[in-house]
């Protein structure tokens, strides 16, 4: 079993007019919680997108369970569960539906799909929303939905941009809860957020990304957190003006 | 794991629930027949006005006329029902933003796309059916009569035109996915419309593509030689629609 679900040597992406991320090293190691904080635009969305195949990389390496994600399998991907941007939950669907839609398209078997989404259902207290169709559920709960989708099949990798955009706090909570169960079963997780904060509760380890390079750690159980991230947010600024 | 049947088993399940794909298909159905079964009991009323306006096909009011009209309505309309359907089920996940949703999963986004292109395929089938037994049904209510081996042969006609229809709206998929949203699907099944009108002044006209079957079913004595490259069409371009979506970026 190697030690990280997730790796990257080396990466950079460029789009036209420059903008993108720089020769990126990062890391997710099994059991633990890796937090991707920074500012607005700061490159973490692209670097996410890196990961699943939304984008290639200029440069660079990425390992996903393991595999080059450019190479990796079916079976490979089955063990991942990621969110970025929407919530793969379709509008004329209710919510249990969506969910078992989720199971198949991750590959779940079939004498495993039911007794999954049920569990879910509880996990995420969704059970209410099981019959509702999407198109008539607030953005919260299809985001509660989206995540479900992604954390339902116990992945060994999972990756969350903002996961807690719209959730109210008692799903932040049940979120928060359900993350510490899977990293304490041994699945790797990063998750991107701008609520430092938020992050600290969970994370193992917080990396810093400003202008597309990762520039620095946090320590989660700083006391003045912020006041640190400010500080390395600022010198890659001034470095990079 | 059968990464393609398991992709088919969702895009199925999705079908199935669409608004779009029935709303637009029982539009073509009631609106080709009732417009066909109207046209011709307007001929059978023998205002001569009418029938001149209606022109010399319609005119005899007879299941000859009720099936000139429906293939007529449906070389058109079904361009234009069935682009929206493909337009539908590729430009969809663009507008809705859940193509986000579709990768680093085991079914590849290739998969997907020609799930999607079987979904179409089973959706045209099943409208087309639809509309040749709804054709049958409204041809005797409007007394017509019995129909006999000719004009059996005429609805197995337009049974073919429907799915043939359907086969030349495949690019509308192809510019949703090119254009990533639903207007460009619809932009192209209006491109299409326009095409065929023009190509069909020309001399080869029953040899385009986009021409020939309704070339052939509104002249029963025409060659069904023709209809050999209608497929180029679906297959050209749902190939361009799977190798979009096997080399989808999100970068724009």
């Amino acid at each position: 079993m190697t030690e990280h679900a997730l790796s990257l040597t080396d990466v950079s992406r460029t789009y036209r007019g420059g903008a993108g991320v720089q020769q990126i090293d990062l890391s997710v190691r099994r059991g633990e919680i890796h937090a991707l904080v920074g500012l607005n635009g700061a490159g973490k969305s692209t670097l996410m997108k890196l990961m699943v195949g939304m984008l290639r990389p200029t440069s660079g390496r990425i390992e996903v369970l393991g595999r080059s994600a450019a190479e990796a399998d079916p079976a490979t991907w089955s063990r991942v569960g990621a969110l970025l941007e929407h919530p793969l939950i379709y509008g004329e669907l209710d919510g249990r539906t969506n969910l078992q839609l989720a199971t198949r398209l991750r590959g779940v078997p079939a004498t495993q799909r039911g007794p999954m989404v049920e569990a879910i259902l509880a996990e995420l207290d969704l059970g209410r929303y099981a019959s509702v169709r999407a198109r008539r559920l607030s953005l919260g709960n299809r985001q509660r939905l989206g995540l479900a989708g992604a954390l339902q099949h116990q992945p060994d990798l999972i990756i969350l941009d903002e996961p807690t955009n719209a959730l109210d706090p008692s799903a932040v909570i049940r979120l928060r809860e359900a993350l510490l169960r899977r990293a304490g079963a041994g699945a790797g997780i990063l998750v991107s957020s701008h609520h430092l904060d938020e992050v600290a509760r969970i994370a193992t380890r917080i990396s810093v990304i400003a202008e597309g390079r990762m520039v620095g750690t946090l320590d989660p159980d700083r006391i003045d957190i912020e006041r640190a991230f400010f500080a390395l947010v600022h010198d890659a600024m001034a470095t990079t003006s | 794991m059968n990464t393609f049947l398991d992709g088919l088993a969702v895009e199925a399940r999705k079908a199935r629930s669409s608004r779009v794909l029935w709303s637009t298909g029982l539009l073509l159905v009631l609106g080709a027949n009732g417009l066909a079964a109207t046209m011709v009991l307007a001929a059978r009323s023998g205002d001569a006005q009418l029938v001149a306006k209606l022109g010399p096909q319609a005119a005899a009011g007879d299941w000859t006329s009720m099936l000139s009209a429906a293939a007529q309505i449906t070389s058109a309309g079904g361009l234009l029902a069935f682009g929206v359907g493909a337009s539908w089920l590729y430009g969809r996940e663009f507008a809705e933003g859940t193509v986000s949703g579709l990768f680093g999963l085991p079914v590849s986004r290739g998969r997907l796309a020609g799930a999607k292109l079987v979904v179409y395929a089973g959706w045209a089938l099943v409208i087309s059916a639809l509309m040749t037994v709804i054709l049958l049904g409204a041809g005797i209510a409007i007394g017509l009569g019995v129909p006999d081996t000719t004009v059996f042969a005429g609805l197995g006609r337009q049974f073919a035109l429907g799915v043939l229809t359907a086969s030349i709206a495949v690019p509308a998929g192809w510019a949703s996915s090119l254009g990533r949203g639903l207007l460009p699907g619809i932009a192209a099944s209006v491109g299409i419309l326009v095409l065929a009108q023009v190509a069909v002044l020309a001399d080869f006209a029953s040899w385009v593509p986009f021409v020939a079957p309704a070339f052939w079913a509104l002249q029963p004595a025409a060659s069904a030689l023709p209809l050999l490259v209608v497929p180029v069409i679906p297959i050209l371009f749902g190939a361009a629609t799977v190798i979009i979506w096997r080399r989808l970026q999100l970068d724009r």
